[in-house]
């Protein structure tokens, strides 16, 4: 399953980051900007199957949109992410959000992830705030922080999760490539792998 | 390129190769590989990275995006997989400082493999760091190097591995001769210099190994000559040895293709600066340019069908066998029909590049051993790319007729002095597989160029590599309803493309 990481920001909402702790299990408080694509994967189990998540993670600068654009082209699902900390960040999301939904298969589960919960006291987002967004928009929704490692590994699973029962609905075709799953070569009967990835695309590559 | 193989094949034949197989020799994927296949190793890529690198849909450009990671001279690399045809990216790449030090012992003896010592092992940034420092057995060299592979990945990932080591090795023996540049190198080693004053130490130590004429110290009247004598430069030592290198390469590979699995062919372009010189070296149709002042200089041309007709033709006429009585030498404007046999028609033979009409016999309904225009024209229906390492196991589909003889392996090297001209940060040497250029033109890779690097903040570590994608992205283009498409609604390039943006202001403060 393909997951892209999304946000849009000069600083960096922290997406990287999200990513390094979901892969890697480390925090990293400096990182460079993300000026490419960077890519992560881990194997998970969903269900008693497993399940590998490829995750995208994207330049989140205005300048490399036009590049980033088609990496939402077989993305199974998606992590668009801002800084609870910069009312800048959540101020763009409809931006992001209307950018994803053109160039991404409709059927794409999109996750709100609010990030840097650990900094309370800098908040600038209210918890309330992000989940109307999410109701309005139909998106599911979640504040982490990469630093605590705090529903990180929620964010990611649950997208996965949602991607999955879709699967399990029909609702995607897991024939075509371009919706972002791929099934692995049958070890055993009971065993099929889910290839994924989720495409999102996180904004700027500074982290957290 | 392997897309063009099997299509021209399949139009030939009317049958339908499965997977290239058709191109690989028997029983070789039962052999290991040589190396295993990844991307340019200064990429840092892991395995799961590759894997979702190689994404036919969304097509990602793989730039040089770490602080750690970064290439000699700042040099920006970008490239991106094909939309497609192959399950992996073809083209490779490699890029190296490297250290040529002077070999020890007899001239004869096998080389010793721990004389060539990578100077540094990019991309850790040691090489960064490398300065025209205090050693005196030995030369510094820059490297970069592209190759575009077809028929399988094999032969493309050796050749970024192993070539720059042969490259090496057919320079240290010259160590000494390249450093004292006030002398012409020696016609015959071992012989004494026509001024031994000026190079003693040099000479009469080859001449001492010899143990033969001129023992140091012998009286210094050059020797009377009765024929004249050519004057070689140092350059064209350094030519010479980066062609032998070519052709040893591709030796190694027919030799371990018996005990590895190295599949397929592929194209070479690349560039060595040494003392202050750019050697561009290209077999095959990637492409070389310096854009200097926003002008187009090019380095390099491009060996095709088209291109080589003549050479490919006249190898024909010499030795007709290897076309096994399948083919003609002769070029038509268009098949000749077997009704037409008889007629007066135009063609034109390896003596030629205008027409003439002769009369049409049976030999000439063969299928032409040149055929297709442009981009499609193959060698025997089967491959467009003339010059290269590889393709030993290549054969016409469905025959035993072996395509390598028409194959060389031999580079054209262009030789660029970076000091004849004071560089400024937006003069660059651009390399790029025939991804690229089958799309833009030089004057529109040079435009986008000059447009980009201007708006970069020159200190921008990354100005070179934001380039370098920005190329790719120009050649790749955007997915829309009918494929991917670049300005003015033309096609994208479906194929790989890589591109190295190299900036000219660093080989002068190199030198």
């Amino acid at each position: 399953i393909k997951i892209i990481v999304i946000g849009k920001w000069r600083l960096g909402v922290g997406k990287s980051c999200l990513l390094l702790q979901f892969t890697d299990k480390r925090f990293q408080p400096v990182h460079d900007l993300t000026i490419g694509v960077e890519f992560g994967a881990r194997m998970i189990t969903i269900d008693g199957k497993q399940i590998k998540l490829q995750i995208w993670d994207t330049a989140g600068q205005e300048s490399f949109r036009s590049i980033t654009r088609s990496y939402y082209r077989g993305a199974a699902g998606a992590l668009l992410v801002y800084d609870i900390t910069r009312r800048d960040t959540f101020n763009h999301l409809t931006t992001w959000l209307e950018d994803a939904r053109q160039h991404s298969n409709s059927n794409m589960v999109i996750m709100l992830i609010g990030n840097k919960s650990d900094l309370e006291s800098r908040r600038e987002v209210k918890k309330e705030e992000g989940e109307a967004f999410a109701r309005e928009h139909g998106l599911i929704f979640m504040e982490t922080s990469a630093k605590t490692a705090s529903n990180v590994e929620e964010a990611f699973i649950n997208t996965a999760k949602e991607i999955y029962e879709k699967i399990q609905e029909g609702v995607f075709d897991i024939n075509n490539e371009a919706n972002g799953i791929k099934i692995g070569p049958q070890h055993a009967a009971t065993n099929a792998t889910l290839a994924g990835s989720q495409g999102g695309q996180q904004a700027g590559g500074g982290c957290c | 390129m392997l897309t063009r193989v099997k299509s021209a094949v399949a139009n030939l034949m009317g049958g339908i190769m499965a997977g290239g197989s058709g191109a690989e020799h028997g029983g070789g994927s039962e052999l290991p590989l040589r190396f295993p296949y990844g991307r340019p190793e200064f990429l840092g890529l892991s395995a799961d990275e590759v894997e979702c690198s190689a994404d036919h849909i969304a097509r990602p450009i793989l730039i040089l995006s770490k602080e750690t990671r970064r290439l000699p001279w700042t040099t920006g690399y970008a490239e991106v997989i094909n939309a497609g045809k192959s399950t992996h990216n073809e083209d490779q790449a490699s890029c190296e400082v490297l250290f040529v030090k002077k070999k020890t012992g007899g001239a004869n003896s096998t080389p010793n493999k721990n004389s060539t010592k990578r100077r540094s092992s990019l991309p850790n940034g040691e090489g960064l760091q490398l300065k025209e420092n205090s050693d005196t057995d030995g030369i510094n060299l820059y490297y970069w190097s592209l190759f575009d592979g077809h028929a399988g990945s094999g032969a493309a990932v050796v050749a970024s591995k192993l070539l720059q080591h042969h490259i090496l090795e057919q320079l240290q023996e010259l160590v000494d001769i390249l450093r004292n540049s006030a002398i012409l190198p020696p016609t015959c080693l071992g012989e004494e210099p026509e001024h031994p004053a000026a190079n003693s130490r040099t000479l009469t130590r080859a001449a001492s190994l010899r143990g033969g004429v001129g023992a140091p110290g012998s009286p210094s009247t050059p020797p009377t000559r009765f024929f004249t004598e050519k004057k070689i430069p140092h350059e064209c030592l350094v030519i010479g040895a980066i062609e032998s290198a070519f052709k040893e390469m591709d030796l190694q590979i027919e030799r371990e293709r018996t005990v590895y699995n190295i599949s397929g062919g592929c194209t070479a372009l690349v560039v060595v600066c040494l003392l202050g010189k750019l050697y561009v070296a290209n077999a095959g149709d990637s492409r070389a340019i310096i854009i200097r002042n926003g002008e187009v200089i090019p380095m390099s041309s491009e060996f095709t069908p088209e291109t080589e007709r003549q050479r490919l033709q006249y190898l024909a006429y010499m030795q007709p066998h290897l076309l096994g009585n399948e083919f003609t030498h002769l070029e038509f404007p268009r098949r000749v029909q077997r009704k037409e046999v008889g007629k007066r028609m135009l063609y034109r033979d390896f003596n030629m590049t205008g027409w003439a009409y002769k009369t049409i016999e049976e030999d000439d309904l063969k299928f032409p051993l040149i055929y297709g225009e442009g981009k499609k024209a193959r060698v025997m229906a089967t491959i467009g790319v003339t010059r290269g390492l590889g393709d030993h196991d290549l054969k016409v589909h469905d025959s035993n007729i072996y395509i390598k003889p028409f194959l060389s392996s031999s580079p054209e090297v262009r030789v660029y002095d970076l000091l004849q001209y004071e560089h400024g940060p937006d003069d660059v040497l651009i390399l790029a597989t025939d991804g690229l250029w089958d799309v833009l033109l030089n004057e529109e890779v040079a435009e986008a160029v000059t447009n980009f690097l201007p708006n970069c903040d020159p200190d921008d570590p990354h100005r070179y590599t934001l380039a370098a994608q920005e190329l790719v992205m120009r050649a790749r283009g955007v997915l829309k309803d009918r494929g991917w498409r670049i300005s003015n609604d033309r096609l994208g390039s479906g194929d790989d493309i890589s591109v190295y943006v190299i900036p000219l202001i660093h080989g002068n403060k190199q030198s």
